[in-house]
């Protein structure tokens, strides 16, 4: 901002302050083209009747028919939109609810100066690992180690005199959709517990101190101190995880193709089905695509709502 | 000064450029596609001979469906661009699908006449014709399909000695059931005839008489309620190992590591599925090394299959070369009778087709090109224990009903194996229940379409 006063340029100033549009550019740039104009068009599609790759640019508006068939309970992708919802929240519940459970307490075990763990960064390193692989490749060793009827689980099983038959797993719902919870929690939980040592180590350790001074437990501490204060992560973290476990694709999609009897089948693969399977309708899944979003943010508003309005004493300054 | 002389040189290159471009005159193909295969086979024997092209090839990969997005974005939108293909390839699943719009060219468009496409193999032309029976695309592979069986487990339980006594035991559906019975009783429940029921589907659909669309309504040919009816027995009767296919237990029986009497594979299974799976550690590299032979002889089922013609003819994959209508529309007489040299030579040319097929062991889309191959000899095949498969792929080819694929196959084949056969065939499901949710996922993912 200093112009030196030995140059005379009639009076003309240097801003440096531009040059800081010019770093975030990019990333604006992009979103707009890659993020914000698919999303608008998803918009703009789902009140089309765009069915089938002539008609994505040529096509007529429509109204609101696609959404109503979503809302319509006679309409053939009602069942079958609301059963794929139904799904990703059952397969969300039982991988979320766990893994906020272990994280949370791994987390506190690792920040506890009180039992000075050893060899932590191996425990962080090994926990966080599953999360690097990518999913459709865990999906792809899943399938295998649980194949039928000869595969290592099915092997196993037989060899060890667990059961003398072969088991299907990917034809009983509950192992289905169990392993498809169950990925999800172990490549994420790791995630997960990373950003709660983050948080936890955010709070200031005098007021662990205080409550050690003043005789408190470590499940009092845990209880009345790590978690209110770590709220704000909390929300973030169940948020995340909402907007990633109702757009969950690639693991059902690569294990069990939806199956048995569409009992895997996401919100998201019903979008794949509609959009790319067929006569490609880009109509149905941009609506579909829609509602979800809208789900999405209601389902965020509410997690804000439920953790931090409902406690009479919300903790300030915790942004 | 340094500007104007600046100005003078950069307009002196770039006019330069332009009559360089204008004084090669090559013609400048765009062909696309989702191998290296093409390109290997047009850089191998076609480039050498014609200095005068210049191909830009293009590929993209099927998974995800990369390939269509990629074909669908550019023909759909700019079809004219110079990015876009002239010539692109389409594979079996997808097909019927391009050569039903406007987008893919009619190939007489570019000069091909009724006389040059009567020497492709019916089946595959009908294929690549659309439902007004315009030839839009040519194969040069012939992909039809055959029963492959272990000669010493059909010896030792069947007394069956020769392909044709084997054929009389699965000349139909009904002899077929009959043998996979036959079978566990002689040698209790060890071999079982095929590896699962859904593994005798590409082989069952072309039993129907009808595609799955017709006139734009959907058809449940009665055929494929005795499908259903055959798999449940199978399944239930315990007459296969009832593992699908492409896992592991598909292969462990090409292996021969549990017995398995029968594979439903076409001419490229042979080659690139049930060869190379025939033992463990098949040396890839060196695949007719003394010493990998032997280890698959011993260790594998190497020599001990057969093939027959089983209980239909069908045909199964294909690659089909077809033309992008826009482009060709535009295109002057060299460029056109470029694409009609290019695409008849690989998919008619019997001098050529002749010679790739001793080159690659391929079977060939040429009816004639399949028959100056028999004449010569035939190809005996030490993998078959002498037996020779271009015979036995001939007649098949010749039987093979080509009217059978409609546009949505794809979709309507996994639908229908996962909403009708596998629930019924596990007795999850009655196929009443089964086929009105077939037929209500049906009308859910393809618009447009009748379903009554």
């Amino acid at each position: 901002m200093q112009t030196q006063p030995a140059v005379k340029r009639k009076g003309k100033s240097v801003s440096y302050s531009r040059y800081g549009y010019f770093f975030i550019a990019p990333f604006f740039i992009t979103f707009l083209i890659f993020g914000l104009y698919p999303i608008l068009f998803t918009f703009k599609t789902s009140i089309t009747d765009a069915v089938g790759w002539e008609k994505v640019l040529n096509n007529s508006i429509i109204g609101f028919e696609n959404f109503h068939q979503l809302f319509d309970s006679n309409s053939l992708v009602f069942g079958k939109f609301w059963g794929a919802l139904w799904n990703t929240v059952i397969i969300w519940f039982f991988n979320f609810v766990p893994q906020l459970g272990l994280a949370l307490i791994l987390a506190s075990w690792f920040t506890d100066t009180h039992l000075h763990l050893k060899m932590q960064g191996f425990f962080k390193v090994t926990i966080f690992m599953p999360n690097i692989i990518t999913a459709a490749t865990i999906g792809m060793l899943f399938m295998s180690f649980f194949a039928f009827p000869i595969g290592p689980v099915n092997t196993f099983v037989q060899t060890s005199g667990i059961s003398n038959m072969p088991v299907e797993y990917f034809r009983s719902v509950a192992w289905s959709r169990g392993l498809i919870s169950f990925i999800q929690w172990w490549m994420w939980c790791g995630n997960t517990m990373i950003v709660m040592i983050a948080g936890i180590s955010g709070i200031n350790p005098s007021l662990f101190e205080a409550a050690l001074v003043d005789g408190c437990t470590s499940r009092q501490i845990f209880w009345k101190i790590t978690l209110p204060l770590i709220k704000p992560i909390l929300v973030y973290n169940l948020t995340t995880s909402l907007v990633g476990g109702l757009t969950m694709f690639d693991i059902p999609h690569m294990m069990t193709q939806g199956n048995p009897n569409e009992t895997t089948n996401t919100v998201a693969r019903f979008i794949y089905l509609q959009g790319f399977t067929g006569s490609r309708n880009f109509n149905m899944a941009s609506a579909a695509s829609v509602v979800l979003f809208g789900i999405i943010i209601i389902g965020s508003l509410l997690i804000r709502y439920l953790l931090n309005d409902h406690d009479p004493k919300p903790a300030k300054g915790g942004k | 000064m340094k500007k104007a002389l600046a100005l003078v040189l950069a307009l002196m290159m770039m006019l330069g450029c332009v009559s360089f471009a204008s004084a090669e005159d090559k013609i400048k193909l765009v062909v696309w596609s989702f191998t290296n295969e093409l390109q290997g086979m047009i850089e191998k024997y076609y480039l050498p001979n014609h200095p005068e092209l210049e191909i830009e090839f293009q590929i993209y990969p099927t998974d995800g469906n990369a390939y269509t997005t990629k074909v669908d974005n550019l023909l759909g939108a700019n079809a004219t661009s110079e990015e876009a293909p002239d010539i692109f390839t389409l594979e079996a699943a997808f097909v019927k699908h391009y050569v039903e719009m406007d987008w893919t060219g009619d190939l007489k468009s570019i000069g091909f006449t009724d006389d040059e496409l009567s020497v492709a193999f019916p089946v595959m032309a009908q294929i690549g014709q659309n439902s007004a029976g315009v030839q839009k695309g040519l194969s040069w592979q012939s992909t039809p399909g055959v029963l492959m069986y272990r000669a010493s487990l059909a010896e030792k339980y069947l007394g069956v000695t020769s392909p044709e006594e084997m054929q009389a035991k699965v000349a139909d559906w009904d002899a077929f059931l009959e043998t996979a019975e036959e079978l566990k009783e002689k040698s209790e429940g060890a071999c079982k005839m095929v590896i699962g029921s859904g593994d005798i589907w590409n082989a069952y659909q072309y039993q129907r008489s009808e595609p799955w669309v017709v006139d734009g309504k959907l058809v449940i040919d009665d055929e494929l309620l005795d499908f259903e009816e055959l798999c449940k027995t199978l399944e239930q009767d315990d007459l296969t190992h009832k593992g699908s296919a492409w896992s592991e237990v598909w292969f462990a029986g090409m292996r021969g590591e549990l017995e398995t009497l029968c594979y439903f594979l076409p001419t490229w299974g042979l080659h690139y599925t049930l060869k190379p799976n025939c033992v463990a550690g098949w040396d890839a590299e060196n695949p007719d090394s003394e010493e990998n032979i032997k280890n698959a002889t011993e260790n594998g089922t190497y020599g001990d299959w057969r093939i027959t013609d089983g209980p239909v003819a069908y045909s199964w994959g294909g690659t089909w070369m077809g033309i992008n209508a826009a482009k060709a529309a535009q295109a002057d007489d060299a460029k056109k009778a470029a694409m009609h040299d290019l695409i008849k030579f690989f998919t008619l040319d019997d001098d050529f087709l002749t010679q790739y097929a001793a080159d690659s062991g391929d079977f060939v889309g040429s009816a004639k090109a399949v028959e100056t191959i028999l004449a010569n000899g035939g190809t005996p095949n030490p993998f078959l224990g002498g037996q020779d498969h271009y015979a036995i792929f001939a007649s098949a080819a010749a039987l093979a009903n080509g009217s059978l694929m409609s546009e949505y196959d794809d979709t309507i084949n996994s639908i229908w194996s996962d909403f009708v056969t596998t629930p019924y065939t596990k007795g999850e499901k009655d196929l009443d229940t089964c086929l009105e949710e077939f037929k209500a996922e049906v009308a859910s993912r393809i618009a447009g379409i009748t379903v009554e």
